[in-house]
């Protein structure tokens, strides 16, 4: 990997980023025209000066529903990851301290897990629990559980035989202390690293959900849903169903971008390398 | 090498099946439905689909019922009604057979009709056929039907699907494989795809012009569009995507027919509900709704507003649309004198269907502006039947009545609005008096105002009939009253050509898929446990058996809390509680879970995954036919990745640092970043609507021959690929950058060997190695990661059965489905971790 890149792609990734998360804060308080307003007599029409997009099947300014769906994406991916590393991290950690019995259960756990194609269990989890935002959370969330143990416990492991930790041992210092003080700190790279990664395979899995209709419900805008309706229309509008696939491209290629550049930056093993 | 080997396999796999193409006769008509049949027989269940299909094609009954809704005479020649009403006397037709040889005579009568009604039967219409006291035989052309009761309507219920005549020797299998006297028989039926009928040369009237019948399912109005686009399909009755139809009519080769169906859609309240049981707030959301924009919007034109629970087309119909003006201001103060100044709150349950669920963001819109505040639910049919239909948690749904004269559910105890009137029950009870047409539409006419003044639901527009056909398609009939696609007198205009052989070849490819994973994997484990010991070997088996058996709980818990019953689901509205009970028994669906849960876990262990509760057939054939889709998409999209994925790694790899290697590096990151079902959509707009080159969607079977079957798979396997050579190509880069600094590599350049000889020699082999561990697990990925590809192409695999199954609540499909995924993603990291012992010899010491 070329010096030049790393910076670019950090810098080009954290403005994505920024803006992706600055349109879905945004789209909290201010859209250029109101989503929930219906203009039935208008719909379809195309990219114009009033509406940089144009208007969707029942007549809605698409940039804002692109803003609403940021909103969205930014939520239910966010969510989801904050899920997963809250559960996973704190796993990871205890199997790694514990090793043993404890981390024996704990690895099968996440094998269990990750036996299922993500996407069949989330559609499992959806028809179960009915759709919805906040199950589309879960069902995504399931599957950071696992990514963030095994990660916790693998470098958690390698810690734990550095000599400083070692050393807090001699001193007397109990598993859990080590783990919350000395070991956690170490991991926060690797840990900001995998979150923006798994932050990208949300906003598309959330897509994905919301496209077979199992994710957020109308009329709450997401760009899952966005293609879906627009798919129907590809023969009459066809700009319709690529504002959102965009928009979903571009966000996702700045979340990989980051965290790409951020691995680059910050995760202490690829120090020395060329 | 690794890498040709596996594609040549592939291409030998997918070579095995290439018969000889046929050409495309012109006697064969291609009729889509947008949903496909759980079964077939019409008996059992009340799928419209089942009927669309069979009845009037396959089935016959004693009379039928005509354009006009006159009954007509069919098996039965003539008829007499005793005076008292309570005899009705059948002269049967002569030289009548059914297609098992089976002659039709008065016992055939009464073994069809005593089954109806017999305790068990799942009949829909067994209330209604329960008025039969006794069926006498008469002598063998004539058949006698006692009654309990008059019944006017019996001739009616005698003209439906669930009353026609099957063969004593048939009914065990009516489901998947019916035997009719009609002037069609079944002869095939690819799940997920199409079901083919021919001619019956048998047939005892004037025999079809048309040789063979193929129905295909398409519910998704844009492949529908592409497939009627693209002449994949001639007929298309109840077209779902209205609006294309603008497009659709301009197309001369193409013949557009929209008129009025006999379904209704109406806003219904739920009356059970507070403020939704006064009649002020109920006026309110009337005020509140605007139709004109409704039918715009879901419909895009098409549908005829209506102001009661009454066709327009009927001569007894009353315009009542005036009676609540599109009105917010009114319906506000409607709200404040019920008590509710500042609105209220309401959930808004929507099925599947596109006009549910754009006239149910619509509604919700209008409703707003009147300080209605509405929150949408969408909802499967298996749990809208179970949350709406059948315990009536919901304050409002929208749904279409799609029964011809169906104002008698208005009167029914219990229903699901729940609507009560003491005067409407008057109505009814006058109307059944009534004698002369004159009093009865005069009753009719009060019937709609009463419903329509007590606002019982929001009344938004008669469902449209639009239907698209090839133009060159003659007498093609759709039986308006019942539910009958009537192919008897279609033809193409002067139409000959060759006979189409429609035999379906189940899962060959999937056999011989499965066998050479099974030798794969049994070399494998050999090689194993020859090199490491059996104790290493049984201590990962352990692990493996472990996972399985805990993933099996999980996956049968999941789906066993999924709300909806599979019964109430697979009989529909009509069906009594007594039927539903009685199906759920023929399913095995009663007992406490764990006792299930062990019953189906013992099936697995011998390779039983059970019978399919909608298809009635064993879920491992089923799962067969599937694989035949899936393995040979993921294998093709697998390939693709390779071949486009490899090459640019390598280039990448040995341009480090340079410009190339940032442009490729960036594009696969945009690679890796599409989403590809979206890439997917694009894919289909350009190459099936624009340039139609290939189909948009389905599959044509590999019996129709290796290119069309290959033409089927190209775009979908390409959409899959696309992002996986994304990451193929930054795999291979990484893999071989790591390489080329290793020592060995230094010295082979030492010896003489030139840049690319090194890399070509010692760099690619070593390279493999994280490629083909990526490959490995990606498979299993791949097969059932198509679910929304295969979604998208309406393709039958692996992926859309299970999201069928699980949307019509076929439990047992979905668990044997997911439980063979889940196996195939452990073995295959089974196999990774092994392959990876086997070529690493860093990791055998650990492993012992």
């Amino acid at each position: 990997m070329s010096r030049a890149r790393r910076p670019l792609a950090l810098v080009v990734g954290g403005i994505i980023t920024s803006g992706f998360i600055a349109a879905a804060l945004l789209s909290r308080i201010w859209t250029p025209y109101d989503v929930a307003a219906f203009d039935i007599d208008h719909r379809l029409q195309g990219p114009s000066a009033a509406h940089w997009l144009g208007l969707d099947h029942f007549g809605r300014d698409v940039l804002s529903m692109i803003l609403v769906g940021a909103g969205n994406a930014l939520s239910v991916s966010l969510v989801a990851v904050l899920l997963g590393a809250g559960i996973g991290v704190p796993l990871g950690l205890l199997a790694a301290a514990r090793r043993g019995l404890v981390d024996e259960l704990v690895m099968r756990a996440t094998d269990v897990v990750f036996a299922f194609p993500a996407l069949i269990l989330a559609i499992l989890i959806t028809a179960a629990l009915g759709p919805g935002a906040i199950n589309a959370i879960i069902a995504i969330g399931v599957f950071n559980v696992p990514v963030f143990a095994r990660l916790t416990r693998g470098s958690a492991l390698s810690l734990w035989t550095r000599d400083y930790v070692l050393a807090a041992r001699a001193a007397g210092k109990g598993p859990a202390r080590i783990s919350l003080e000395h070991i956690a700190p170490g991991l926060a790279s690797v840990l900001i690293v995998q979150a923006t990664l798994q932050f990208s395979l949300g906003v598309i899995a959330e897509a994905g959900l919301s496209y077979v209709g199992l994710g957020v419900q109308p009329p709450a805008a997401s760009w899952g849903k966005m293609l879906a309706d627009a798919q129907t229309l590809a023969a009459i509008a066809p700009l319709q169903a690529v504002f959102p696939g965009l928009a979903i491209v571009i966000t996702v290629l700045g979340l990989n971008l980051l965290g790409d550049g951020l691995r680059d930056r910050l995760d202490p093993r690829l120090d020395g390398e060329p | 090498m690794k890498v040709s080997a596996f594609l040549g396999l592939a291409a030998a796999c997918l070579l095995a099946f290439a018969p000889v193409a046929q050409a495309a006769p012109k006697d064969t008509v291609t009729v889509a439905l947008q949903l496909e049949p759980p079964n077939l027989d019409p008996t059992s269940g009340a799928a419209v689909a089942v009927d669309e299909v069979v009845y009037g094609a396959v089935f016959e009954g004693l009379v039928r019922l005509d354009a006009q809704g006159a009954v007509k005479p069919l098996l039965a020649t003539w008829w007499e009604i005793a005076p008292d009403g309570l005899t009705y006397t059948f002269h049967l037709r002569d030289g009548v057979k059914f297609q098992d040889g089976t002659p039709f005579d008065a016992s055939i009568v009464k073994f069809s009709l005593e089954r109806a009604i017999a305790p068990g039967s799942t009949n829909v219409q067994k209330q209604a056929l329960s008025v039969i006291r006794q069926v006498e035989v008469v002598d063998p052309r004539t058949v006698r039907l006692h009654l309990s009761a008059p019944y006017s309507d019996l001739l009616y219920t005698l003209a439906w699907g669930d009353s026609v005549m099957v063969s004593p020797k048939s009914v065990a299998t009516l489901a998947t494989a019916p035997v009719g006297t009609g002037p069609f028989r079944f002869v095939g039926w690819r799940r997920g795809d199409a079901i083919t009928l021919v001619r019956n040369d048998g047939y005892w009237g004037q025999p079809a012009k048309l040789k063979t019948v193929r129905f295909r399912f398409i519910g998704d109005p844009a492949a529908a569009f592409a497939a009627i686009k693209t002449h994949e399909i001639d007929a298309f009755p109840d077209y779902p995507a209205p609006e294309n139809l603008a497009q659709l009519r301009a197309d001369p080769a193409l013949k557009v027919i929209t008129g009025s169906s006999e379904g209704e859609v109406i806003l219904a309240i739920n009356e059970r509900v507070g403020p939704l049981a006064d009649v002020r707030v109920r006026r309110a959301i009337q005020h509140a709704l605007d139709r004109r924009a409704i039918i715009d919007g879901a419909m895009y034109g098409y549908g005829t507003p209506i102001g009661s629970h009454f066709p327009p087309q009927n001569a007894a119909y009353v315009d009542l649309t005036g009676l609540y003006p599109h009105d917010v201001a009114k319906a506000k103060a409607l709200l404040a004198q019920a008590g509710y100044p500042n609105g209220l709150d309401l959930t808004l349950k929507l099925p599947p269907p596109n006009y549910a669920r754009r006239s149910g963001e619509i509604v919700a819109a209008q409703l707003a502006k009147a300080g209605i505040r509405v929150k949408i639910e969408t909802l499967e049919w298996a749990q809208w039947l179970d949350q709406v239909y059948g315990r009536h948690v919901f304050d409002l749904t929208i749904v279409s009545h799609a029964e011809p004269m169906d104002y008698g559910i208005y009167d029914k105890d219990d229903y699901y609005f729940g609507y009560h009137s003491a005067a409407f029950h008057r109505l009814m009870q006058a109307l059944e008096a009534a004698t002369d047409e004159g009093q009865r539409t005069a009753i009719l006419g009060q019937i709609q105002r009463q419903i329509a003044q007590d606002a019982v639901n929001g009344f938004l527009f008669q469902f449209p009939r639009l239907g698209v056909f090839d133009a060159r398609l003659k007498d093609f009939w759709l039986n308006a009253p019942t539910q009958t696609i009537d192919l008897r007198a279609a033809s193409f205009g002067g139409a000959g050509g060759a006979e189409a052989s429609t035999q379906t070849t189940s899962g060959a490819a999937g056999a011989i898929f499965g066998g050479v994973l099974a030798l794969a994997v049994a070399g494998g484990l050999a090689l194993v446990a020859v090199r490491f010991g059996a104790a290493y070997l049984a201590g990962r088996a352990a692990v493996m058996l472990l996972t399985l058996l805990v993933a099996s709980l999980v996956v049968f818990t999941i789906i066993q809390v999924a709300p909806g019953d599979p019964a109430a689901y697979m009989l529909g509205l009509n069906a009594s509680p007594e039927a539903i009970a009685n199906l759920r028994h023929q399913m095995g669906l009663e007992g406490p879970a764990a006792q299930r849960y062990l019953a189906w876990l013992l099936g697995l262990l011998h390779g039983d995954f059970g019978v399919s509760y909608t298809y009635q057939t064993p879920v491992a054939a089923l799962i067969a036919e599937r694989i035949g889709v899936s393995l040979p998409l993921a294998g093709l999209a697998m390939a693709l990745s390779i071949i486009i994925g490899a090459p640019i790694g390598a280039l990448a790899a040995a341009r480090r640092g340079k410009a190339a290697d940032t442009l490729v590096m960036g594009l696969t990151q945009i690679g890796v970043a599409i989403p590809n079902f979206w890439f997917a959509v694009l894919l289909v707009m350009v190459f099936s609507i624009g340039l139609k080159w290939v189909s948009a969607g389905g599959f044509p079977g590999w019996e129709a021959g290796l290119v069309p079957a290959l033409k089927a798979l190209a775009l979908p396997a390409i959409a899959l690929a696309a992002p996986q050579a994304a990451i193929i190509a930054r795999v291979v880069r990484s893999a071989l950058i790591d390489t080329l600094t290793e020592d060995w590599m230094r010295t082979a350049r030492a010896k003489g060997l030139t840049a690319g000889q090194a890399l070509w020699r010692h760099g690619l082999p070593n390279a493999l190695i994280p490629v083909l561990t990526i490959l490995g697990l990606q498979f299993p990925f791949l097969l059932a990661g198509g679910v929304i590809i295969e979604n998208v192409f309406f393709l039958p695999g692996l992926g859309r059965l299970v999201l069928q199954a699980v949307t019509q609540r076929d439990l047992i499909v979905a668990q044997g489905v997911v439980m063979l995924l889940v196996f195939v993603v452990v073995s295959a990291n089974f196999l990774v971790d092994l392959a990876y012992l086997l070529v690493d010899p860093r990791l055998r010491s650990r492993a012992r």
